[in-house]
C-alpha cells in the first residue's frame, strides 16, 4: 500500500487545527507553525515524487464517497498544479509569521481558521472530482469570512467580509450548475475530471458550461467588471490574509483547470471573449493603479492587471501560453504574496500603508524597503525575477494569437510598472515627515527569514528558470493537445 | 411493487422484526408522558423526561436498522382493522422520525426558562407532542394523521398559553389558534372528501386508509377540491407563503425555542404532501403544479425581502423558515425523483438547522433579555462557540458544501433544470443566496459588531449549551460529509413517489 501523500498533505492542517484545541492556548502559535512546516515538507515531498515525464495525473488516490450520485473522493496532481502545493505551504507560513504578534484575542480560533483555509486551498489544487473541488472551493469562504470579519483591520471589515462571502456564494451557483450540466451530459452521470476531460460534448452544452465557468471563476479571478470587491477587500483585510487570497490565484487556476479544457470547442469559439476580458483587465488594472494612494489597494489593482495577462495568454490555447500562465501565477504567489506580507509588516509599524502617511520609509526601514522593491519588481515582470519567464512566454503567445491585444498588454504592463515605481517613490523615498515612520524599526529576524526565503526563490527562479518551466511544460502540452479533441 | 401506477405494497412487521416496533415507537413517548406527569414536581421527572426522549431516539435508530432501504414497499407495517389502525414506514418517513426524536431529545436538554410551568409538566407535554409527531409520520390513514396533528397542536397551544402573559403574547396565541384551527379544518374537510369518494365507489363503505383510497381516487372536480383542501390545510401548517401569518408573531412572542421547533422543526406539512397529497390527487397535482411552483418561487423572494426588513432576530428567523419552506415545495412539486428526494433531505436539514438557530436565540435571550437586533452587539467575544454554531446552522440552510443542505439542494437543482428549465433554477438558487444575505446580516449585527459601551455582561457558554449545539452541529456535519447512507435510505421511496407521474 502506497502512502496517500496528497491526502496527508491536504488534511494535515485540518488535523493540526483539531490538535490546537487539545493543547494549551499558549502552544497554539508554535503548534500552527509546526503544522505548517510539516505541510511544507509534505508539499516538497509531493514535488519530488512527481515525475514530469510520467503520466498526466499522478499521485492518484480514489475512494468511494457518495456512491448513488457517483461522486468520488479523487485526488491527483499534474504539472499545472504540483508546484502550487509547496507555494501554498510556503505562503501560509509567511502569513503566519506576519500575524505572529498581532492576534491577541481568541488566538486558537484564529489559527485553526487559518489551518482550515490551508486545507481548503490545498484541496482545490488536488481535487480531481468536480464535486470534491466544489466542496473545497466553498470551504474557503467560511474561514475567510471569519478571518476578515473578526480580525479585519478597518471598521468596515465585517461589511467587506459579508460582501465577499455573498459574492463568492453567488459565484458558486454558476459553477455548480456547470458541473451538474457536465455530469448530466454523460451516459452515466459522472463528476470524474479525468473522464470529463476526454468526453465529447455537444456544442450547446459546451457553450453553457464555458460561460457558466467563466462567470463563476471570473468573480474570483477577478475579471473586470466583477472585480469591485477586491479593492475593498484589500483595504479591510490584514496583509497576511490578502497575501493568501491574491498570492494564490484560485480563479485563474480554475479557468486553466476547468473552464477551458472541459469545454474546449466553445472556449476556442469564444477566444475573443477570453482575450478581451484579459486585455480589459490589464489596461483597467494598470490605469486604476495610477489613481491609488494606498499601497495595498495599488497592489490589488496590479494584481488585476497581471492576472489579466495570464487570461490573455490562456486565450492563445497553446502550450506556450498555458505554460506561461501557470509560471506567472506561481511567481505571483511568491512575489505578490511577499509584497502583501511586507505591507503588513509596514502597517504594523506605521499604522498605515497610505503614501500620505509614509514618505521616506526607506531611511528607517532599509531592509523592508529593499524587499518590497524586489517583490514589486518581480510583480511587474522585471527580467531576472521569477515572473519574467512566464511573462515572456505569455506575451509571445499573445502576440501570435491576438496581436493587437498583445500590443495593448505590453502597453498596459509598462503603465503598471511606472505606476508601481511612482507609488514606491512616494512611500519610501523623500524626507521623513511622520513620527510613526521615523520611530519605526526595521524587520525583525523572523520576518527577515521569511523575506529571504521568498527573495531567494524570486531571484533563483528568475536566473535559472529551466527546471521549473520543465515541470510545467509536458502538462501544458498535454493540456493544449486535449483541446483538439 | 408490481410496477403499475398507483399501487402500493407493504411488508408486515413480523417478517422483519421480533416486535411491532412502530407501535412501540408511538407508545413510548405516550407512556413517558404519563410517567413524567405522575412524578409531578419531583426532580426525577426531569431525569425521566430526558431518558424517555433518549430512549425514543435509540428506538428510532433501531427501526432504521430494520428497514430494507432498497425496497419501495412500506415496511414494518401493522394493521388493526377495528380501529382502522394502519402504520408503515419507508426511508422518507424514517428520516423525519429521526429528526423528530433528535429534536425532542435536544429540547429536553434545552429545557425552558421563565418558570411559567414546572419542568415535569413541560416534559410531559413535550413527550405528548413527540407522540403526535411520530404518529403523524408512521400512520397510513389520513384520519389518524389528522387526529395526531390535533394532539400535537394541542400540546403547542398548551405551552403557548402557559407562556403568554402580556397582551402581545396573548394576541400571538389567538392568531396561532385561529390559523391552525382553520388549517386543520381544511385538512379534515379534505379527508372527508376522500372518504366520501371511497364510499361512492365501494357501495357506501367509508375508508380513510391510504391503501384503500389510492384505488378509488376522486375524479374531476372532486379531486381538485380534495387537492386544494389537503394542500392548503398542510400549507398553513408548513407554513407556506402566503399562509404563514401565524409564524412570525408566534416566533416573536411565543416561548422561544420549543414552540417553533415543535411547529417547524419537523416539517410534517411537507411530509403530508409527499405521503398523501401526491398519491391521492395525482391528476390535480399535475394540473396545478405550475401554479404551486410559481407561488412558491415568489414566496422564496417575497419572504426573503421581508426577512431583510426585520429588526427582531426571532421574527427574522421565522421569515427565513417561510422562505426556505417554499424551496421544499418546489422540490416536492417538481414531481421528479431527484427533486422529491432532495426536498425530503432538505426538510430534515432545515428542521435541524432552524431548530439549532432557535436554540441559540433562546440562549442569547436568557442572557440579554432581548432579541432586538439593535440591542444586541459583540456577542462573539463572549460566546464564540454559540456564534460559530449559529453561523454553521445558517450555512446549512444556505446549502453550503459539508452540510446535508448541499447534496439536497444539488438534487433539487438537478430536478428543477430538468422540469422547469434553467431560468427558474437560477432564480431559486439566487433565492438561496438571498437567504445567506439576511442570515449573515443578522449574524453580523448580533455577534460580530463592536460591543456597545455599557452593554450587559454576557455569561460564558454553559456546558448544557455546548452539548445541545454540539450534538446538533455534529449531526449536521456528519450527515453532510457522509450523505451516502441517507441518500440510499430515501432513494427508492422517492422513486416510487415520482413514478406516479409521467415525465
Amino acid at each position: 500500500m502506497k502512502l496517500p501523500l496528497l491526502s496527508l498533505l491536504v488534511f494535515l492542517p485540518l488535523f493540526g487545527a483539531g490538535l490546537l484545541w487539545l493543547l494549551p492556548a499558549r502552544a497554539a502559535r508554535w503548534l500552527t507553525a509546526a503544522s505548517m512546516l510539516a505541510t511544507l515538507a509534505l508539499g516538497v515531498a509531493a514535488l519530488v515524487a512527481y515525475q514530469p515525464a510520467g503520466a498526466r495525473f499522478q499521485l492518484l488516490e480514489q475512494a468511494s464517497w457518495i456512491a448513488s450520485l457517483n461522486v468520488h473522493y479523487r485526488l491527483g496532481v499534474d504539472g499545472l498544479s504540483i508546484l502550487f502545493l509547496p507555494a501554498t505551504a510556503l505562503l501560509f507560513l509567511g502569513s503566519l509569521v506576519a500575524c505572529w504578534n498581532v492576534v491577541q484575542t481568541s488566538a486558537r480560533l484564529h489559527y485553526s481558521l487559518l489551518l482550515l483555509l490551508q486545507t481548503a486551498m490545498l484541496g482545490i489544487f488536488c481535487a480531481l472530482d468536480t464535486v470534491l473541488f466544489f466542496v473545497f472551493w466553498e470551504l474557503t469562504l467560511v474561514p475567510l469570512y471569519f478571518l476578515l470579519g473578526r480580525w479585519g483591520v478597518s471598521s468596515s471589515s465585517p461589511q467587506a467580509a459579508a460582501r465577499y462571502f455573498l459574492l463568492m456564494l453567488a459565484g458558486g451557483i454558476p459553477l455548480l450548475l456547470a458541473f451538474v450540466l457536465l455530469a448530466a451530459s454523460q451516459p452515466v452521470p459522472t463528476f470524474d475530471l479525468t473522464v470529463l476531460l476526454d468526453a465529447q460534448l455537444p456544442r450547446s452544452t459546451q457553450t453553457a458550461v464555458f460561460l457558466l465557468c467563466l462567470l463563476g471563476f471570473g468573480i474570483k479571478v477577478p475579471l473586470v467588471p466583477m472585480h469591485t470587491w477586491l479593492p475593498q477587500f484589500a483595504l479591510a483585510a490584514p496583509g497576511s490574509l490578502t497575501a493568501l487570497l491574491l498570492g494564490l490565484k484560485l480563479g485563474a487556476f480554475g479557468l486553466i483547470r476547468f473552464a477551458v479544457p472541459l469545454a474546449p470547442a466553445a472556449a476556442q469559439d469564444m477566444h475573443w471573449l477570453l482575450a478581451g476580458l484579459g486585455t480589459v483587465a490589464i489596461l483597467y488594472g494598470a490605469v486604476g493603479m495610477l489613481a491609488q494612494t494606498n499601497l495595498r489597494v495599488g497592489l490589488a489593482y496590479a494584481s488585476i492587471c497581471h492576472v489579466g495577462l495570464a487570461v490573455l495568454g490562456l486565450a492563445s490555447f497553446t502550450a506556450q501560453g498555458t505554460q506561461g500562465a501557470v509560471s506567472l501565477l506561481l511567481s505571483f504567489s511568491v512575489a505578490t504574496g511577499g509584497a502583501f506580507l511586507l505591507l503588513e509588516f509596514l502597517r504594523q509599524r506605521t499604522g498605515s500603508t497610505d503614501i500620505h502617511a509614509l514618505g521616506g520609509a526607506a531611511k528607517t526601514m532599509p531592509l523592508l524597503a529593499t524587499g518590497f522593491l524586489i517583490c514589486g519588481l518581480a510583480g511587474v515582470g522585471m527580467p531576472g525575477t521569477s515572473s519574467f519567464p512566464g511573462e515572456f512566454l505569455l506575451i509571445i503567445a499573445a502576440l501570435h494569437s491576438h496581436t493587437g491585444a498583445g500590443m495593448a498588454a505590453l502597453f498596459g504592463l509598462s503603465i503598471a510598472a511606472g505606476g508601481f515605481l511612482a507609488l514606491y517613490r512616494k512611500a519610501f523615498f523623500g524626507p521623513v515627515t511622520r513620527p510613526e515612520v521615523s520611530q519605526a524599526q526595521d524587520l525583525r529576524p523572523r520576518e527577515w527569514a521569511v523575506l529571504v526565503a521568498l527573495i531567494v526563490m524570486i531571484v533563483a527562479i528568475g536566473i535559472y528558470p529551466g527546471p521549473w518551466i520543465e515541470i510545467v511544460r509536458p502538462a501544458a502540452e498535454a493540456w493544449a493537445a486535449g483541446l483538439g479533441r | 411493487m408490481n410496477g403499475t401506477l398507483g399501487s402500493l405494497s407493504e411488508v408486515f412487521w413480523y417478517e422483519q422484526a421480533g416486535l411491532p416496533l412502530l407501535l412501540l415507537l408511538q407508545l413510548l413517548p405516550l407512556f413517558g408522558a404519563a410517567v413524567v406527569f405522575a412524578f409531578k414536581e419531583r426532580s426525577t421527572a426531569v431525569l425521566a423526561g430526558k431518558l424517555f426522549a433518549l430512549a425514543e431516539l435509540l428506538l428510532a435508530i433501531v427501526v432504521v436498522s430494520r428497514l430494507q432501504p432498497t425496497s419501495a414497499a412500506l415496511q414494518l407495517a401493522e394493521r388493526f382493522a377495528p380501529l382502522a389502525y394502519h402504520v408503515g414506514v419507508d426511508g422518507v418517513s424514517l428520516i423525519f422520525v429521526l429528526v423528530a426524536a433528535l429534536l425532542t431529545f435536544l429540547m429536553t436538554l434545552y429545557g425552558m426558562s421563565r418558570g411559567m410551568i414546572s419542568p415535569g409538566r413541560l416534559f410531559a407535554v413535550l413527550l405528548l407532542a413527540e407522540a403526535g409527531l411520530v404518529g403523524m409520520l408512521v400512520t397510513l390513514n389520513v384520519a389518524w394523521f389528522a387526529a395526531f396533528s390535533a394532539l400535537e397542536l394541542w400540546a403547542v397551544v398548551y405551552l403557548l398559553r402557559r407562556w403568554a402573559s402580556s397582551h402581545a403574547e396573548t394576541q400571538a396565541l389567538a392568531r396561532f389558534v385561529q390559523y391552525q384551527a382553520f388549517g386543520w379544518g381544511l385538512f379534515a374537510a379534505g379527508c372527508v372528501v376522500l372518504g366520501w369518494g371511497h364510499a361512492e365507489a365501494h357501495a357506501g363503505r367509508w375508508s380513510f386508509d391510504l391503501f384503500d383510497l389510492i384505488g378509488a381516487v376522486p375524479v374531476g372536480k372532486f379531486q381538485t377540491a380534495a387537492f386544494y383542501l389537503l394542500f392548503y390545510g398542510l400549507a398553513v401548517r408548513t407554513p407556506l407563503f402566503p399562509l404563514h401569518g401565524w409564524l412570525p408573531n408566534m416566533a416573536q412572542h411565543g416561548l422561544i425555542a420549543v414552540a417553533p421547533a415543535l411547529m417547524v422543526g419537523v416539517k410534517v406539512g411537507i411530509y403530508g404532501m409527499f405521503r398523501f397529497v401526491l398519491p391521492l390527487t395525482p391528476v390535480a397535482v399535475e394540473y396545478w403544479q405550475p401554479y404551486v411552483v410559481g407561488f412558491a418561487g415568489a414566496g422564496v423572494f417575497f419572504t426573503a425581502a421581508l426577512a431583510f426588513q426585520q429588526t427582531n432576530l426571532r421574527r427574522l428567523l421565522a421569515f427565513a423558515v417561510v422562505s426556505h419552506t417554499s424551496l421544499l415545495v418546489i422540490g416536492v412539486f417538481s414531481l421528479h425523483e431527484a427533486g422529491i428526494q432532495g426536498a425530503m433531505l432538505l426538510a430534515a436539514n432545515f428542521g435541524l438547522a432552524a431548530t439549532g438557530m432557535w436554540f441559540i436565540v433562546g440562549f442569547v435571550f436568557r442572557r440579554t433579555g432581548t432579541t432586538e437586533l439593535h440591542e444586541l452587539s459583540g456577542l462573539f467575544e463572549r460566546i464564540p462557540f454559540l456564534a460559530i454554531a449559529f453561523l454553521g446552522f445558517g450555512l446549512a440552510i444556505v446549502g453550503m458544501p459539508g452540510t446535508p443542505g448541499f447534496d439536497a439542494a444539488h438534487l433539487i437543482l438537478e430536478a428543477a433544470i430538468d422540469q422547469f428549465g434553467a431560468l427558474l433554477t437560477v432564480a431559486t438558487a439566487l433565492g438561496n443566496v438571498a437567504a445567506a444575505g439576511f442570515l449573515l446580516w443578522a449574524f453580523q449585527r448580533a455577534f460580530l459588531s463592536q460591543a456597545k459601551s455599557g452593554a450587559y455582561d454576557v455569561d460564558r457558554t454553559l456546558p448544557m449549551e455546548y452539548v445541545v449545539c454540539g450534538i446538533a452541529l455534529a449531526a449536521m456535519l456528519a450527515i453532510g460529509f457522509f450523505t451516502e447512507p441517507w441518500l440510499h435510505l430515501t432513494e427508492s421511496a422517492s422513486q416510487a413517489a415520482a413514478a406516479r407521474f409521467v415525465r
